[in-house]
């Protein structure tokens, strides 16, 4: 199997490429060449595993999840605690990163677009640590949900772009922080937080999170002296899930399975789970699965958790679930809030609604599983963000 | 020859230049676009540029993206927008027509506009195509329909030249880093890169991207082969969508010709 993908034009397969209005182009190969440049470079990879190291806290730990494994009595779970990284989420490794790369190109301006907010955080974060000025762009529908990281975004120092365009959420978002990178595309540096977008961010955003996979073979070997037999991550744009696969794509013994959001049920329509219920099609920058109708007009999506309301997802994913490496399944709201209490109650954990739905898959797969196997879930973000969503969803007062 | 070419060729040898008017097809409605077709016509604009809303717009400044958004509300979609130009053909078989949208959409109708020069469409712009790339390779491919593309101020001199090779028409020449709407004209640098693209190739350029008054007009169309107006029309537009009286529509779009002349 190939896994030197993308291609020179930034595709996996038939997904992925450059779809991007001429301005755009100029950046974008500057920021190709740039990474090309950097990814091998020492000194640039000394500078990034330091800051993981001492400013994200890694390597994250990999927890063995005693109560949840005697509830279901089968295969051992084992939890990769993205969710103990500084600022709450795996989205930290890839601004880290990224804002190395802004910072060896010279740019003085950073612009991001976030959903549930934990990119935004994570953005303004590593520019307030470089004093860069920072833009945050946010759908209204996701600043009224995720206010409390909005109000962490603005202590950061960032100003947060409210968009009321199309939907309000993470796709409009997106198409916002683009308009704004095609006007100030000679200083801006745009951190793209999924492995979304055109090529070469899906690389990019993929390469900065597979850390988190890479750590997971040397904690696999160590806690139980092989590889796992499942590993479990959430999808929305699919960077946690990326991160944590990666490095095990060529190990075909190991299953990797994707959850995507199903929000009211994949058969009512009003969901987010484009590799389970959509068709190629091109988006931000990007061919991959998306969400549309019949005119190719993109459709709304409906999730409990902003930061998988999206109707798109990264290409690598598509190109994974068409050679059938990657499995992709989704879980309900309903699902999804019953798996948050039970993680919270027999765990200690409260996991963020988007990790919920990794959770969510446990009482399909662990049936099928058996004692001898171990099950690795992503757990890539906390929960706090979202207690005012789960309060307003299950009518609390508080 | 194409009409495109046609036109174009007319015009210089009269010693004008182009306007090229953008309207978003189904903004308010469809058959108020028709009207808005001919009217535009009428008043001055030499070849029209249709619009195809698209969701996710994403070089569109809010003016457009509006537009879209208005349209959508209709229902409009490319088979719709192909009719649309049909029914313009019953009256004018002279001015040139390019649909211009975003892949996504082209690609679900790609057999539809494949056929789309029989029925009166002249060519496609499609905005999130880069240059070098080409049409065929996402099976549009129709010799007869000429294939616009965008050149940028950020666009080096060595993609200019492969734009420029897979280009047929005209080079779309955009004024500005921006969307579609927005205003910090550069006119040195502007005249400075048409020339460039002008010394590699006798292709026309048209200049567009943030042409608001006669000023701006007649300063572009100085070192251009023509112009576009998109989102000063739109506006026009719907600000007078509700009594659909145009006047002030036809009133700018003469203004602006004239100021090109």
């Amino acid at each position: 199997m190939k896994d030197n993908l993308p291609d020179k034009d930034g595709f996996f397969g038939e997904y992925g490429g450059k779809f991007v209005p001429e301005t755009l182009m100029y950046a974008l190969n500057e920021l190709e060449q740039t990474y090309k440049t950097l990814k091998d470079n020492n000194d640039f990879n000394a500078e990034f595993h330091k800051d993981l190291a001492e400013f994200v806290g890694r390597p994250s730990p990999l927890y063995f999840a005693k109560r949840l494994t005697e509830h279901y009595n089968t295969a051992s779970i084992w939890l990769k605690r993205e969710d103990l990284n500084h600022t709450g989420a795996h989205k930290i490794n890839n601004t880290v990163g990224q804002i190395l790369l802004a910072k060896y190109m010279g740019k003085k301006r950073i612009i991001a677009e976030t959903g549930a907010g934990q990119h935004g955080v994570a953005t303004a974060t590593v520019a307030a640590r470089l004093g860069l000025d920072c833009h945050i762009y946010m759908g209204s529908e996701d600043v009224r949900r995720q206010s409390l990281n909005v109000y962490r975004m603005k202590l950061l120092g960032a100003e947060v772009h409210e968009v009321n365009s199309g939907s309000a959420t993470l796709k409009d978002a997106l198409n916002e922080a683009l308009r704004d990178w095609v006007t100030n595309i000679e200083d801006t540096y745009y951190i793209i937080g999924s492995v979304t977008g055109p090529h070469p961010y899906p690389m990019i955003v993929r390469d900065f999170n597979a850390v988190v996979g890479y750590e997971l073979i040397d904690q696999s070997q160590e806690s139980f002296g092989r590889m796992p037999d499942s590993i479990i991550a959430c999808v929305g744009g699919g960077s946690n899930a990326m991160g944590i696969f990666y490095p095990f794509i060529k190990m075909d013994n190991v299953e990797l399975i994707g959850v995507e959001a199903a929000g009211k049920g994949i058969e009512t329509g009003e969901h987010a789970a484009p590799l389970n219920d959509g068709t190629p099609g091109v988006l931000h920058g990007a061919k991959s699965y998306l969400m549309q109708d019949e005119s190719g007009q993109v459709k709304g999506t409906a999730s409990i958790s902003a930061g998988l309301d999206y109707p798109g997802v990264g290409p690598e994913h598509s190109w994974l679930k068409d050679i059938k490496r990657a499995k992709y399944v989704a879980v309900s709201d309903d699902e999804v809030m019953k798996a948050f209490h039970m993680v919270n109650k027999m765990e200690g954990i409260l996991p963020a609604l988007e990790t919920a739905h990794a959770f969510a898959y446990l009482d399909e797969l662990m049936p099928k599983m058996n004692e001898d196997q171990h099950i690795v879930i992503n757990v890539s973000g906390r929960g706090d963000k979202d207690l005012n969503s789960v309060v307003e969803i299950e009518d609390i007062k508080l | 020859m194409k009409r495109i070419e046609k036109k174009l060729k007319e015009l210089s040898q009269d010693n004008q230049k182009a306007f090229v008017g953008y309207i978003v097809a189904g903004d308010p409605d469809l058959k108020t676009s028709l009207e808005l077709m001919h009217l535009s016509v009428d008043s001055g604009v030499d070849i029209l540029e249709i619009g195809v809303p698209f969701t996710d717009p994403i070089a569109e400044g809010p003016t457009i993206q509006q537009a879209h958004d208005r349209s959508l509300e209709n229902q409009t979609n490319l088979q719709k927008i192909v009719d649309l130009v049909g029914k313009f053909r019953e009256k004018d078989s002279n001015t040139p027509i390019i649909l211009m949208g975003y892949i996504n959409n082209f690609l679900i109708y790609k057999d539809l506009i494949n056929r789309s020069h029989d029925l009166g469409v002249d060519g496609v712009l499609v905005v999130d195509i880069p240059g070098e790339l080409s049409l065929e390779d996402y099976g549009i491919d129709n010799q007869d329909l000429d294939v616009i593309s965008l050149v940028s101020p950020t666009t080096s001199k060595d993609r200019v030249k492969e734009i420029v090779k897979n280009s047929t028409g005209f080079i779309y020449y955009v004024t500005l880093r921006g969307v579609t709407g927005s205003s910090n004209l550069d006119g040195n640098e502007i005249e400075q890169n048409i020339k460039y693209i002008k010394s590699i190739s006798s292709i026309p350029v048209m200049a567009g991207f943030g042409i608001k008054n006669s000023d701006d007009a007649k300063l572009l169309s100085s070192f251009s082969d023509g112009i576009v107006i998109g989102s000063s029309i739109v506006e026009l537009i719907y600000k007078n969508s509700e009594n659909k009286d145009f006047h002030e529509v036809s009133d700018y779009i003469s203004t602006m010709k004239n100021a090109i002349r």
